[in-house]
């Protein structure tokens, strides 16, 4: 059982070499759009992890959704649940943390914070569960129903700005804050690095330790693997471990939500997540699945994103250049990992 | 009458570094039935797929016709002429036999012309002549296995390829269907088009070839008319001299008799009703018990319940109605071990895991005990003979035996009570078929031993190796007297039910 | 509410329902050949700005429309050569071409026109209405005054549909997406097959792209696709997979969108999200078999050949 060597093996190698390479073409394509690469590099990395706020209150803090996203991801993904959405799995963790952040405001915090942020987990795998019945009971494939289900839950979210959860005055399309006991204590005094980025290492690492220790973990891999053989050879009850991987990935990806209401915005508002339900894709990708692996790639993302401000402002590059080289990078891993897996498949004779 | 209509020469094809066909030889002529033999992994597929342009030869020449050609997909063989039936069926579901008919048949006037009329009274006009009878506006996938081999062997017609090239398509049927189809190649044959087929039964390939070509080890080592081989000089080609005499052929009719009495009862099924995954009827009310110490055989053709009744055996599957009484101990060598044997992604220590995870020894409700779990990987590994670097290997880079080895010796590990074995020699060669019939005599041997079910379509495997024989036709079983104890006997049973020997 | 705010409506549900009507009829042919591109939306936003820039290089609408099937081919060549050559996995794939479409058109945008965005006004895509069928009372202007491109995807739904179900080519590309070892069998290039499907399908999504830019906003903003890509994917499946189920869901969900203009219009203070939420539930029931039996292509979504 040598998994943890045989993850962070060939895929580390591939994830070193997908971002090198998105480096160097992005280099050129900065080039050739009449940029100065090494300005931008500079800015970027200066803006992303330049100096203690930079790192602490914005690379770090923009990671935490990341991070929660990705692990939702990798949970599904392992146990062969394409949940495409975690992006509306975060709405429903966002409705329900500010809901219960609006409305219990008399209790302590000491009670309330993980009111909140259980609210968000529970929100986020009911929002799961649909689409997992829908897998279990009827047949239907998940990209599609997760799909849809991203949608109800950004008009969902929408509609409570705009109604019922519409802050007092009734001016703005967003929520009143939620109370100060409901809000995360900030981890390092005079940033905005919040007790979050605490719950997203947890997480990281029980998740780490889910695979490689638990027979459930084991199970989710063996199902993600072949679910026939898991079925048959192994007697597992693949139907059982499915609902239980959709439920955790919906519960991660509603707990990045509430996470992100509770220890930054205080508040909920429309575009609450620039899409970190589908950016966590690449993150978990890049991160072969692997929980700490997501760690890395998370905060590299969030780097990406941070990085992204400075650039724009530092070095004249627009920010959008972020986005472009997170797709670079996934198509990067993607023909990195085919070509180790052909070399893999020649030597062996598969 | 001897026209060369296709020519293999030394053809060389490897898959990574290993060389499926090491400078291999074939020539098919005009009007004959050509039959190839050879152990599994021996590259007869391999041949074929490079004939039928799936596979493109790294050395070598194919002539058809006597001019050299490059085939480099399917559709080219089919348009100089060479039809392939696969082995697995190559039918869309989804589709109706017509739409399968009329698929990829690049009609001439035009390929956004409507095109299903002329297909229809072309295939009606073939069913009238071949007697290969289906109905055309039903889906494939509501057809039975004959039906669908029937399919195939039209869509291949339809196109009047002037080569036939079939793959084992013998595996699924019963004797009497062998022999129609046998009587419809020799038909073909005399139209003056050539037949190729790849068996595993050298019976059958004596029954049937005009010649016969064998491989071995990637290579053509005989190639002779049907006149001057028989069964012995075809086995010696096959192995290789000097493992001809380890090797036991099952004859026709040979039959073991029961070694004892059986030991006490481990498992039963009473009056057990299932269905198969697209919700007919599987297995329609089975009763029987397993002793331990004791094979139990059940023959039969594929499709008449053999899945569901080895899931239900094995404890994978219970019954609509009914009981099943199956012990905790219960082992399972599934028929596709690729699929559901192994997880190819897995190493040999994870794979071993699949069957221990659940069991307390080895971590129990939530925790995995991963040395435990080692040892006894290792211990397989050892005590089987898996060729493997070590337990760190993934089971997808082991080899077809070698994976077979790997999933028997595992379910060894934990049948205690009763070890339910579905086609497990399916597709291996001689030696590693000679490796499953040994162990599964060997477990059996005290009569405290679990007790083994063994469900195979090969009829030979399941005479020589049972204690008892029951056959399972139309998810019924029936259990076979000593009396009828023959090829002959069992055979009549698995096409026709009870009625047949009534 | 009058029956001008009911025209209104009208025309706006098949205004708003035309580019996802294309896009989803596109993506339903590449779907029927086993590839679901979730790089739709590059392929979009793709077209958008192709269809910019060239109605802005040529001075006329209808280059613009071919520059955009050209930027959403484009856009699906890169999802193509990736999942069908290279044979990665599609989710992924897709949310890269996405992610690509999205950033490099606004990097393009930015590096052409000035991070501030200088208003740019295109030669628009003017309806066109049909002499005759554009006087019926009621629904003559909503259909047939509209954008040559509604045309398009009026005359595409039967004509998809006749090439699915009754041509040679329309049974391999089925047999492609149902189980795409048969058809390889029966000689049909699979590869070929799903490469094609997923390029007309980028040339439809490019077409609906640069009608966003030419006939609805006569500009181009990054991000002006606003998830219509995802959004067509939807389409499909409540669509059936069916080139003129398709259109007909399409012009629904434009309905949706529509309804709040006109609940605005006649003043009612109705939550509008909830309508728009609608049809995304619908679909939803149509998948769950609510609405009469609905399935995917059996190998929608999986790599071929087969990983071992």
């Amino acid at each position: 059982m040598r998994w943890p060597e045989r993850v962070m093996g060939g895929p580390l190698a591939v994830a070193t070499g997908a971002v090198l390479l998105t480096a160097m073409l992005g280099a050129v394509l900065l080039w050739a759009g009449g940029y100065d690469p090494l300005a931008a590099a500079r800015a970027a990395a200066l803006g992303a992890f330049g100096t203690r706020d930079a790192l602490l209150s914005i690379t770090l803090v923009r990671s935490v959704p990341l991070i929660l996203t990705g692990l939702a991801i990798a949970v599904a993904f392992r146990a062969g649940v394409w949940n495409v959405g975690a992006e509306g799995q975060l709405y429903a963790g966002a409705v329900a943390a500010v809901w219960v952040g609006l409305e219990g405001g008399s209790l302590p915090a000491l009670l309330l914070v993980p009111a909140v942020l259980g609210a968000a987990g529970v929100a986020g795998a009911l929002w799961a569960l649909a689409p997992a019945l829908m897998k279990l009971r009827l047949g239907v494939g998940e990209v599609i129903t997760t799909l849809l289900m991203n949608f109800v839950a950004i008009y969902l979210a929408a509609y409570m700005v705009h109604g019922p959860l519409q802050e007092p005055r009734g001016v703005f399309p967003q929520t009143g804050p939620i109370a100060e006991g409901a809000r995360l204590p900030v981890l390092v005094p005079g940033t905005r690095l919040h007790v979050g980025v605490v719950l997203a290492l947890v997480a990281a690492a029980g998740l780490s330790w889910l695979f490689r220790r638990t027979r459930i973990g084991f199970q989710m891999r063996a199902v993600g693997a072949s679910s026939d053989a898991a079925r048959i050879a192994g007697r597992i009850d693949t139907r059982k471990v499915v609902l239980i991987a959709f439920l955790g990935s919906g519960a991660l990806a509603g707990l990045a939500g509430g996470v992100q209401v509770a220890g930054v915005t205080y508040a909920l508002y429309e575009g609450l997540s620039p899409g970190w339900g589908y950016t966590a894709i690449a993150v978990a990708l890049l991160a072969a699945l692997n929980p700490i692996g997501v760690l890395a790639t998370a905060v590299l993302f969030g780097a990406l994103e941070a990085g992204a401000a400075a650039m724009q402002r530092d070095a004249g590059v627009p920010a959008v250049w972020a986005v472009a080289a997170q797709s670079l990078v996934i198509l990067a891993v993607l023909a990195l990992d085919r070509v180790r897996h052909r070399a893999g498949s020649e030597a062996s004779g598969v | 009458m001897t026209r060369v209509l296709a020519r293999l020469s030394g053809v060389v094809r490897r898959f990574g570094s290993v060389e499926a066909l090491a400078g291999a030889d074939l020539e098919v002529l005009e009007g004959e039935v050509h039959a190839v033999l050879g152990e599994n992994g021996a590259g007869k597929t391999t041949l074929l797929g490079i004939l039928g342009g799936i596979l493109r030869p790294n050395e070598g020449t194919v002539e058809i016709d006597g001019t050299p050609v490059t085939l480099s997909s399917p559709g080219d063989a089919w348009a100089r002429g060479v039809g392939l039936v696969h082995q697995h069926f190559m039918l869309v579901p989804a589709l109706s036999v017509l739409e399968n008919l009329a698929l990829g048949r690049r009609s001439t006037p035009g390929r956004l012309s409507r095109t299903h009329a002329h297909v229809r009274s072309d295939a009606s006009r073939l069913m009238e002549r071949t007697g290969l009878d289906v109905p055309l506006d039903v889906r494939v996938e509501s057809l039975s296995v004959g039906q669908k081999q029937r399919v195939e062997i039209l869509r291949a017609l339809l196109r009047d390829p002037r080569i036939l090239v079939l793959d084992e398509p013998t595996a699924a049927l019963a004797p009497a269907e062998v022999a129609s189809l046998f009587a419809l190649l020799r038909d073909l044959a005399a139209e003056g088009r050539a037949v190729v087929l790849v068996a595993h039964k050298i019976d059958e390939v004596l029954a049937v070839a005009d010649r016969v070509t064998v491989l071995r080890r990637g290579r053509t080592t005989l190639t002779e008319l049907r006149a001057s081989v028989d069964a012995t000089s075809l086995v010696r080609a096959i192995v290789g001299g000097e493992a001809a005499d380890r090797v036991s052929v099952w004859s026709p009719g040979q039959a073991t008799a029961p070694r004892r009495a059986r030991g006490q009862e481990v498992a039963a099924l009473v009056d057990a009703r299932a269905r198969d995954a697209s919700g007919r009827v599987g297995v329609d009310g089975v009763s029987l018990a397993v002793g331990r110490g004791e094979i139990l055989g059940i023959a039969g053709v594929d499709g008449n319940g053999q899945r569901e009744l080895a899931l239900l055996l094995a404890g994978r599957l219970t019954p609509d109605t009914g009981s099943a009484r199956i012990p905790d101990g219960v082992g399972f060598i599934p028929q596709d071990r690729t699929l559901e044997g192994l997880i190819g992604e897995f190493d040999l220590t994870e794979n071993v895991a699949l069957a221990l995870h659940a069991d307390a020894r080895f971590g129990g409700r939530s925790l995995l005990r991963w040395r435990d779990i080692r040892t006894e990987a290792d211990r397989v590994r050892v005590r089987f003979g898996i060729v493997a670097p070590g337990i760190d290997t993934r089971g997808g880079a082991l080899s077809g035996g070698n994976q077979q080895r790997l999933v028997v010796g595992r379910e060894l590990l934990v049948a205690t009570d009763l070890l339910v074995a579905e086609n497990p020699t399916r597709g291996l060669d001689v030696s590693a078929t000679a490796f499953v019939h040994g162990e599964l005599r060997q477990v059996t041997d005290a009569v405290t031993g679990p007790g083994v079910v063994l469900i195979s379509s090969d009829l030979d495997e399941v005479l020589a190796l049972s204690d008892r024989v029951l056959v399972l036709s139309r998810g019924r079983v029936h259990e076979i007297a000593e009396g009828v104890r023959t090829r002959e006997g069992v055979g009549a049973l698995m096409l026709g039910g009870a009625d047949a020997v009534a | 509410m009058s029956e001008a705010d009911l025209v209104l409506f009208l025309e706006a549900s098949v205004r708003l329902g035309v580019p996802l009507a294309l896009a989803a009829m596109g993506e339903a042919i590449t779907e029927r050949s086993g590839v679901i591109n979730i790089g739709l939306e590059g392929s979009l936003i793709a077209g958008a700005l192709g269809g910019a820039l060239a109605a802005l290089a040529f001075g006329s609408a209808e280059a613009g429309v071919l520059g955009g099937a050209a930027a959403g081919v484009l856009a699906a060549l890169v999802f193509a050569a990736f999942a069908v050559g290279l044979g990665t996995d599609q989710i992924i794939t897709g949310t890269a071409v996405t992610l690509g479409g999205l950033g490099f058109t606004g990097a393009v945008y930015q590096a052409r026109f000035g991070a501030t965005g200088t208003a740019l006004t295109l030669p628009t895509l003017a309806p066109l209405p049909i002499p005759g069928l554009a006087d019926i009372p009621w629904l003559g202007s909503a259909l047939f005054a509209q954008a040559p491109t509604a045309y398009l995807a009026y005359l595409l739904a039967p004509a998809l549909w006749y090439f699915l179900f009754r041509t040679e080519w329309g049974l391999e590309l089925r047999a492609v997406g149902e189980n795409p070892d048969a058809a390889q069998a029966a000689g049909v290039r699979v590869r070929r097959v799903r490469v094609l499907a997923t390029l007309f399908g980028g040339a439809l999504a490019g077409i609906a792209g640069a009608h966003l830019a030419l006939a609805h906003a006569g500009t181009f903003a990054e991000n002006m696709s606003a998830g219509r890509g995802f959004i067509a994917i939807a389409v499909v499946a409540l669509g059936r997979w069916n080139p003129p189920l398709v259109l007909l869901a399409a012009l629904l969900f434009g309905a949706a969108s529509a309804l709040q203009f006109l609940l605005q219009a006649v003043g009612v203070d109705l939550p509008y999200q909830l309508f728009l939420a609608f049809p995304y539930l619908l679909t939803l029931a149509a998948l769950a078999g609510w609405l009469g039996r609905t399935r995917a292509p059996a190998a929608l979504a999986l790599p071929w050949p087969r990983r071992g």
